[in-house]
């Protein structure tokens, strides 16, 4: 791993070429705000916008979204410049407009001091009232859990993610790493009586043999146990009594 | 219910590859007038590519439908120069005639009417397109004229 160094608010690091300006910036502490991007994902980011910092090289200046721009030698970055302050907040009253449900873009547009919308949301049949389209869950589910249950459809403001039809997917393994990994909380799970819903499919879960807590869906199991050749017994204990 | 070997005989026309999928997809749209769902389900069993992704297809493309439409297709052009020149009056008009809302279908499934976002015909204004041919300078009177010799033949 070729190691190069990059300024990023004034200060110079030492980062791994090409990794992300965003990662870079994270682990040395330094705050950009985020949504859409998940290190652990490849083909996340570069949606939700709010990640936007001046990227300074050759005497040229560009905004970009740091989370997949890539850190090469003699870039300067700088994050929280006037220009940046308000393109982030131009983004996230945009966001607001969009999904005024969602605690998560209501806090950070208002830690920029955005907290009106001069936009009227266009009341399509957009019902996910959360859902802002970054597509980070159907990433996820293709990518790292492998199962391509859900995938974005429709396009412009009625973007959204879901199972073909609508209807219970066939394939889903009830696994909610989608729900997990969304950055606003617009897709529900819930789980009553050991049985677990999501994206309108009823999931029955494994108890541990142990504490009788349901802890992880069959259906999860099955394809674990199909991909990997892990023993089944393996999940008759939750991961506290294993 | 649509048997299988309909779409197999379409999918067999191409390449086993997911670079097939919108071809074949509009291929089903020509034969069906719509993309069937099981057009889909088999689809994604041959080509090995998930479900998901060729629905999601299927509802990004304008020239896709999962909805099956009628054997004639009229689009308005409700572009910002057909706006003007009057397309909401002949939508309004033709919604009337044909006894269907926009995106409707007729329920003889003679008819789905449809609005486009300018079709580049700006100068012909107001633009409607019956089956994919162009008539500029319309009105709903003279559309429904189109439309009626359409049915005859
Ligand atoms: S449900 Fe969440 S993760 Fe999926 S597209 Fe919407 S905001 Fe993004
Ligand atoms: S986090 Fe970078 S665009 Fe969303
Ligand atoms: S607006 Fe109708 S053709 Fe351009």
């Amino acid at each position: 791993m070729e190691k190069i160094s990059v300024i990023i608010d004034g200060k110079t690091l030492h980062a791994v070429k090409d990794r992300c300006v965003l990662q870079v910036a994270r682990e040395n502490g330094i705050y950009i705000p985020s949504l859409c991007y998940n290190s652990e994902v490849e083909s996340s980011g570069g949606s939700c916008r709010v990640c936007l910092v001046e990227a300074h090289q050759g005497g040229r200046m560009r905004l970009v979204t740091s989370c997949n721009y890539p850190v090469r030698a003699g870039l300067e970055v700088k994050t929280d410049t006037p220009l940046v302050r308000r393109i982030r907040r131009g983004v996230l009253e945009l966001l607001l407009a969009r999904v005024p449900d969602s605690e998560v873009i209501r806090e950070m547009a208002a830690r920029e001091g955005v907290t009106e919308v001069r936009f009227r949301r266009d009341e399509g049949e957009n019902e996910r009232y959360k859902c802002i389209a970054c597509a980070l869950c159907t990433h996820v589910c293709a990518e790292v859990v492998g199962v391509h249950a859900i995938a974005m459809t429709e396009r412009g403001a009625d973007k959204k993610p879901a199972t073909p039809y609508h209807k219970p997917s066939e394939v889903c393994i009830g696994c909610g790493a989608c729900a997990y990994a969304c950055p606003t909380g617009a897709i529900t799970m819930k789980e009553t009586d050991g049985v677990r819903r999501i994206w309108g499919k009823d999931f029955p879960m494994v108890r541990c043999s142990v504490c009788g807590a349901p802890h992880i869906p069959e259906a999860q199991v099955d394809w674990i146990v199909k991909r990997t050749g892990k023993d089944r017994a393996f999940f008759d204990k939750c991961p506290d009594h294993r | 219910m649509v048997e299988v070997s309909v779409f197999d005989r379409i999918i067999e026309r191409y390449e086993r590859s997911e670079e097939s999928l919108l071809a074949i997809l509009q291929d089903f749209q020509r034969e069906f007038h719509y993309v069937p769902e099981e057009g889909i389900r088999r689809l994604s069993e041959v080509l090995r590519v998930p479900e998901s992704k060729i629905y999601a297809m299927g509802t990004f493309y304008k020239a896709l439908s999962l909805t099956p439409r009628g054997r004639h297709v009229v689009k308005v052009c409700t572009g910002t120069a057909c706006h003007l020149k009057g397309a909401p009056q002949i939508l309004e008009a033709l919604e009337r005639e044909l006894g269907v809302k926009r995106n409707g279908t007729t329920e003889d499934g003679e008819y789905t009417l449809e609005c486009v976002n300018c079709v580049g015909a700006c100068a012909m204004a107001p633009v409607t397109l019956v089956d994919e041919e162009y008539h500029g300078q319309t009105r709903a009177s003279k559309v429904m004229d189109i439309i009626r010799k359409r049915t005859e033949e």
